[in-house]
């Protein structure tokens, strides 16, 4: 038949119309039915001279079931469907409210199972699979030099050189220093990250500007070289993002630089994606071989000269990283034979590709945990489908009632698939939300040390995988116990009151099993988050040596154009700390070249009077370079002798003070005091130890503390040619460090407007960040212990319903035979029990073996901890019997004459 | 529901068309008026005639109005849409020759 327009948008109208006045509508159509029923009557009783109820009665009967004409009456409207669906999920809010445990645990699993999924993939994706920013980093490597027990170490200007000549597996070859510079000329003035590269280096990491131009072969030439590239985030900070700046000159540490260009967003040195943070600005590093005591041509110095460059290379076409690093072997034990590196094995060269220097640390820990993470998918699949199969069975009876009324098949299938629907849709956006919140976390609290993690960000695709894997399942599901109740004989369902379950035994075992296995992972889980919880505190119960409350430091540093010399820069700390000194609240004021935990510290090779370091062996000593008053302000615990104070000028006897492991390793059996040391140069003079401190956890709280020795920050000229330039203030406050930050900044001020201060933060927050590492697993292990023993308990508390639920029958008959409602319950309980007791069994077992894994994560604690093994199994095995109980306590209210009525 | 296929299946639409076309008649009214015209023959279930006006008024042959019956009692009448005459002159054309080719089979010999 045609069909007219004008008839097409009438016929919606009143669909639309019909939809969203449907309870009018019903009311409408029971009024006519009824006048119908009434008008039959009045005709009956008119015709055939019956009484008004008789007649009533055989009108009712004549019409049939008012309820069934209704339905058909809806069913010949075509927007039935859409009615349909909107009365379902009415009914199934409805039923899902009268239901408040199935429907809390249900959503519960799906959120947590998407969103924990969600984001871990995310923080692996983000780690492992991201894009780096780089044009080739398959192909692109960090060459590392080092000595066989000090790996991955700084490069020498003659060992770059030498990979420029000799190993024929690198088509280009970069070097390059990084140091925080002072940057002024540009508004505020600023510390920032700053790398001073070889002219070949951007080219070798394959990025270029994407402003401006990069660094020509002449420009990177001692004397030339006033040109700088800028990173994206300084030049929006700076110039607003303005083009214009190319041209424009910016100091860096006081020295005049064209701007020639400006890096991408996305820019990154390979190395940084630690702590350190990104580079903002790239000077050429013009370097000459008398500048970096080094030999021109292929030949290395000694010992190779002086270490302190970090080098990238590009591997030629057709060779692998395997083959460079077998032929940097080989070099490197060239150079050892001819004797350039004193003693064997004092030397190598390892290239490592970009990929796994940036995240190769991380590899195998995400992997296991992307495991863990599937596996939490499949155990939250299996709940709810385990939630919603327990819900079909004890739903059966009134299906098969509803069948009995006239309700259709296929309607009542779509009931249950609609309130599958209802939880899937409430899980799914519950799940979306705790993906996102984990990201957040992740952001808020991965160490940066953890490099692109702290980058995350959410993952669509894989949301959208975890949502459609669970909403499958729920559906899928939702639909087989509908479809299973539904097809059930009605009258035979309502005889024998859901007997018919224990056809579910099969099902039964295997959600058993996999109860057990769930139990089994909440333990290994929470005994892994347990022994980081035990790791992070014994850290934290450490004594670092130092107190760290209630100090707040800073770091500055002091260009060479406006502080020529030593005298200046002691001059300039000197007047600094007399000022601040006077600051109310101030107690201590010191500086020192490196805080503790802060930044590692390397040595010094020193000789020591008196004592001769095996053959082939130096005495060297961790160098700390101090103002007086450093002691005090990091309140470090003197063990003899005194401290520096403010006798100790440039001009008086040159002093040291040094820590306990140094004065026991080369001062064995002697009296340190008195004793006198230099540093590992002809040309430098002794210096006298004055005192002995207790050891400063310096590189780590959980390393053992180097020999260190302490200089008087104005004497350092003296003992080793040179006075520190950057150096970090540390002032102890009675009261909270941060309130002095403004003060303090005021005072720097006003000795030099042109001094940016960086780094501005509290000692606590140094040592709190020093641990971040193990916080962070600890955080991790102890949220998926937690997710894993909650899941758990859906698998339990599921089990156990399904089993009272099958069991109805025979509770009925014990309740009938004298069984009180406390032996039903132990009955039902002993079930979840043995699944709770077989689950801690082979969790412990398991946790035993894989807690192995974690031997380098953990500090001070056994992996076989029996504190934690105990806590970790009371817990589980208590929250599962907790679990097991609720669903039992329904077996002691079985009510006999209900459930045996029926027979 | 033997009764149900008292009615050939569609003529139940054409009846209930040709019910309402002189004026319009409640849900009771039209299954009283098919009853009369055909001389009690023809009895409409209601279970078949509530979906069928349903199904007529979604089509638009037939629309719905509430009103006040000759008894006094608030009722809802149907009438015949222009779509509907429309229709109603088809089906009926339909039925005719339905009803000529059929006698036409029973009257070979």
């Amino acid at each position: 038949m045609p069909r007219d327009g004008a008839g097409f948008v009438a016929r919606w109208q009143r669909r639309t119309v019909a939809l969203f006045r449907t309870p009018a509508l019903e009311r409408e159509m029971a009024e006519e039915m009824r006048l119908h029923i009434e008008m039959e009557a009045q005709e009956i009783a008119r015709t055939r001279g019956l009484e008004a109820d008789e007649a009533l009665r055989q009108a009712r009967l004549a019409f049939g079931s008012a309820e069934r004409f209704k339905e058909e009456g809806r069913d010949a409207r075509s927007t039935r469907w859409l009615e349909d669906l909107a009365s379902d999920a009415r009914y199934a809010m409805r039923t899902l409210r009268r239901a408040p445990g199935f429907a809390v645990a249900a959503t519960l699993t799906l959120a947590l199972g998407i969103g924990a999924t969600t984001a871990l993939f995310s923080v692996v994706h983000s780690a492992l699979l991201e894009p780096l920013p780089f044009g080739d980093p398959a192909h692109t490597v960090v060459v590392w030099t080092g000595s066989f027990e000090n790996q991955g170490s700084w490069m020498s200007y003659d060992e770059y050189e030498l990979l420029t000549y000799e190993p024929h597996v690198f088509d280009a070859v970069g070097v390059y220093d990084v140091e925080t510079k002072s940057i002024t000329g540009a508004g505020e003035p600023e510390r920032v990250h700053a790398a001073q590269i070889s002219q070949k280096t951007l080219h070798v990491l394959g990025v270029a500007p994407m402003l401006g131009r990069d660094f020509l072969p002449e420009e990177d030439a001692p004397g030339t070289n006033d040109v700088a590239l800028l990173g994206y985030s300084f030049w929006q900070r700076h110039f607003a993002g303005d083009p214009s700046a190319i041209g424009k000159r910016i100091e860096v540490a006081g020295k005049s630089n064209v701007i020639i260009g400006v890096m991408p967003r996305s820019f990154r040195m390979p190395l940084d994606y630690d702590e350190k943070g990104v580079t903002e600005i790239l000077t050429p590093l013009a370097a000459t071989d008398s500048d970096q005591g080094a030999i021109p041509g292929p030949a290395v110095a000694p010992g190779g000269g002086s270490h302190g460059l970090y080098s990238v290379a590009h591997l030629a076409p057709g060779v692998t990283v395997a083959q460079a690093n077998q032929e940097l072997a080989r070099v490197a034990s060239r150079l050892i034979d001819e004797g350039v590196y004193p003693g064997p094995d004092r030397f190598r060269l390892t290239a490592v590709p970009l990929r796994a220097q940036i995240s190769g640390s991380l590899k195998p820990a995400l992997m296991v945990l992307l495991g863990a993470v599937a596996l939490v998918l499949v155990i939250a699949c299996a709940n709810v489908a385990g939630l919603l199969f327990v819900r079909g069975e004890r739903r059966r009876r009134e299906t098969a009632l509803r069948a009995t009324l006239g309700a259709a098949r296929p309607r009542l299938a779509r009931q249950f698939l609609t309130e599958g629907v209802v939880i899937a849709l409430v899980g799914g956006a519950f799940g979306m939300f705790v993906a996102w919140l984990g990201v957040v976390a992740t952001r808020a609290w991965a160490p940066p040390s953890l490099g692109l993690v702290a980058e995350v960000s959410l993952n669509g695709g894989v949301l959208a995988f975890a949502l459609a894997t669970t909403i499958g399942t729920v559906l899928l599901f939702a639909l087989a116990p509908a479809l299973a109740a539904t097809r059930v004989n009605a009258s035979e369902a309502l005889k024998d009151g859901g007997r018919g379950a224990t056809t579910g035994r099969a099902r039964l075992r295997a959600r058993q099993l996999m109860v057990v296995g769930e139990i089994a992972l909440a333990v290994v889980l929470i005994v892994g988050g347990g022994l980081m919880i035990r790791t992070v505190q014994g850290i934290m119960a450490i004594d670092p040596g130092f107190r760290s409350e209630g100090v707040l430091t800073m770091e500055l540093s002091l260009p060479t154009s406006r502080y020529p010399d030593g005298a200046s820069v002691t001059a300039f700390f000197d007047a600094l700390r007399h000022r601040v000194e006077r600051l109310p609240g101030v107690q201590h004021v010191a500086a020192a070249r490196l805080l503790p935990l802060a930044a590692q510290m390397g040595n010094w090779g020193m000789r020591i009077e008196g004592y001769t370091p095996p053959p082939g062996q130096t005495s060297p000593g961790d160098w700390q370079i101090v103002t007086p008053g450093y002691f005090e302000t990091m309140g470090l615990h003197l063990v003899a002798g005194r401290w520096f104070d403010e006798r100790d000028q440039a001009s008086t006897p040159l002093v040291f003070v040094i820590s306990q492991q140094l004065a026991n390793k080369y001062f064995a059996g002697r009296d340190p005091l008195g004793g006198r040391i230099r540093l590992m140069s002809d040309s430098t003079a002794w210096a006298t130890v004055i005192g002995v401190v207790r050891d400063v956890e310096h590189n780590a709280l959980t390393a053992e503390p180097n020999p260190m020795f302490y200089a008087v920050h104005s004497q350092y000229l003296k003992e080793a040619g040179f006075t520190p330039r950057t150096m970090s203030l540390a002032v102890r406050t009675s009261g909270d460090p941060l309130a002095l930050a403004h003060p303090v900044r005021a005072q720097v001020r006003a000795i030099d407007p042109q001094m940016p201060v960086a780094h501005l933060r509290t000692m606590d927050d140094i040592v709190s960040n020093s641990i971040a590492r193990q916080r962070f697993s600890m955080l991790l292990l102890a949220a998926f212990g937690v997710l894993a023993l909650l899941l758990a308990v859906v698998g339990i508390y599921g089990v156990v319903a399904q089993l009272v639920a099958a069991r109805r029958q025979e509770f009925g008959v014990r309740a009938a035979l004298g069984a009180t409602p406390r032996a039903l319950v132990r009955i039902s309980l002993r079930d979840g029990m043995r699944q709770t007791a077989a689950g801690l069994a082979i969790g412990a077992v398991a946790a035993l073996m894989l807690t192995r894994l974690m031997q380098g994560m953990v500090y001070g604690v056994a992996t076989s901890d029996l504190v934690t093994f105990v806590l970790a199994l009371v817990i589980t095995g208590v929250v599962a019997m907790a679990a097991c109980y609720l669903p039992a306590r329904r077996a002691g209210r079985v009510d006999p004459a209900s459930a045996l009525g029926a027979e | 529901m033997a009764d149900r296929a008292d009615l050939l299946q569609g003529t139940l639409d054409l009846l209930i068309l040709k019910a309402v076309l002189p004026a319009p008649l409640h849900g009771w009214g039209i299954s009283k008026r098919i009853r009369e015209l055909s001389y009690d023959v023809l009895q409409v279930n209601q279970g078949s005639l509530y979906p069928a006006l349903y199904r007529l008024e979604d089509r638009g042959l037939i629309r719905s109005s509430w009103g006040i019956s000759p008894e006094g009692r608030r009722a809802k009448f149907y009438t015949l849409s222009a779509a509907g005459k429309k229709r109603f002159a088809e089906e009926k054309a339909n039925w005719r020759l339905f009803m000529n080719a059929v006698e036409q089979i029973l009257h070979a010999t």
